[in-house]
């Protein structure tokens, strides 16, 4: 039997990573909520992180661990939002502006989803701690 | 004599108890890193567990209790909360690794009684 001296770090360790770049795509989707112009012409369009589970010693029942990374950051083809501005310099003939589709509440929701995923991995890591000192110190008083 | 601290069936019974909460613990860490991943169903070890092992213990040979095995399994009685289909619940997780590390306290102090015995025998006081 593998057993690991701190067990979940890992799995924990790599949530830590995929929830931070989930937290950058929110944070790049806040940044240009209103954003009417990008390289690729047309406003920006929001971006959504998709995440993907490792099986990782998947056939071993004595050490079977999920781990999670990002598997792609995606499109999201919602339509934009249009608004009547006929003094954006991004109008159309008709003076109608494109706007992102993005959704700062929405942005914020999952924010705090991310953030609250955060701490869940991080008290992995504490108590994973924790077990640790408590099997070293066996026999010890 | 010394054997028979070590080979009594609660002393290894203690032992199958904290390999799986080594286990459970990483079947925690393994649910809660996939806490937004759509379609993942949460893992926890063997359900049979616990009644695996208090009726190895019952039979009190160490022999039958060193057969008995944690496992990680899919957990198929939970069931997913909303549409995309992952069956992980944060609040419930939490409170399993806080219990989960009770117990592991209680596991690790209850082999270190058996030491601390076998020291006092040998000081003898």
């Amino acid at each position: 039997m593998n057993i690991n001296i701190l067990p979940g770090v890992d799995s924990a360790a790599s949530a830590l990573q995929a929830e931070k770049v989930r937290m950058e795509v929110i944070s790049q989707n806040i940044a240009n909520a209103n954003t009417t112009r990008t390289d690729k012409g047309g406003p920006y369009q929001r971006q959504v992180v998709r995440f993907e589970t490792i099986m990782a010693n998947q056939f071993d029942p004595y050490s079977a661990k999920a781990e999670v990374r990002v598997s792609g950051i995606e499109m999201d083809n919602r339509p934009f939002k249009i608004m009547h501005q006929p003094g954006h310099p991004d109008a159309d003939a008709d003076g109608m502006v494109k706007y992102p589709n993005v959704n700062v509440h929405e942005e914020m929701a999952d924010l705090i989803a991310s953030s609250r995923a955060m701490e869940a991995n991080l008290s992995i890591i504490r108590t994973a701690r924790q077990m640790a000192m408590q099997t070293l110190a066996i026999g010890k008083n | 004599m010394i054997d028979a601290l070590f080979s009594g069936a609660n002393y290894q019974g203690v032992k199958k108890m904290l390999d799986a909460t080594t286990l459970r613990q990483e079947a925690i860490a393994s649910n809660l890193a996939n806490i937004e991943t759509p379609h993942y169903k949460r893992m926890d070890v063997q359900a049979t567990f616990a009644s695996e092992l208090s009726r190895a213990i019952g039979t009190g040979s160490a022999h039958t209790v060193r057969g008995v095995q944690a496992r990680i399994t899919v957990d198929t009685s939970a069931t997913a909360q909303n549409r995309d289909g992952n069956t992980v619940q944060l609040e419930k997780e939490l409170m399993l690794l806080q219990k989960n590390m009770v117990a592991h306290h209680m596991q690790t102090q209850m082999i270190s009684g058996t030491f601390t015995k076998l020291r006092s025998a040998i000081k003898s006081r």
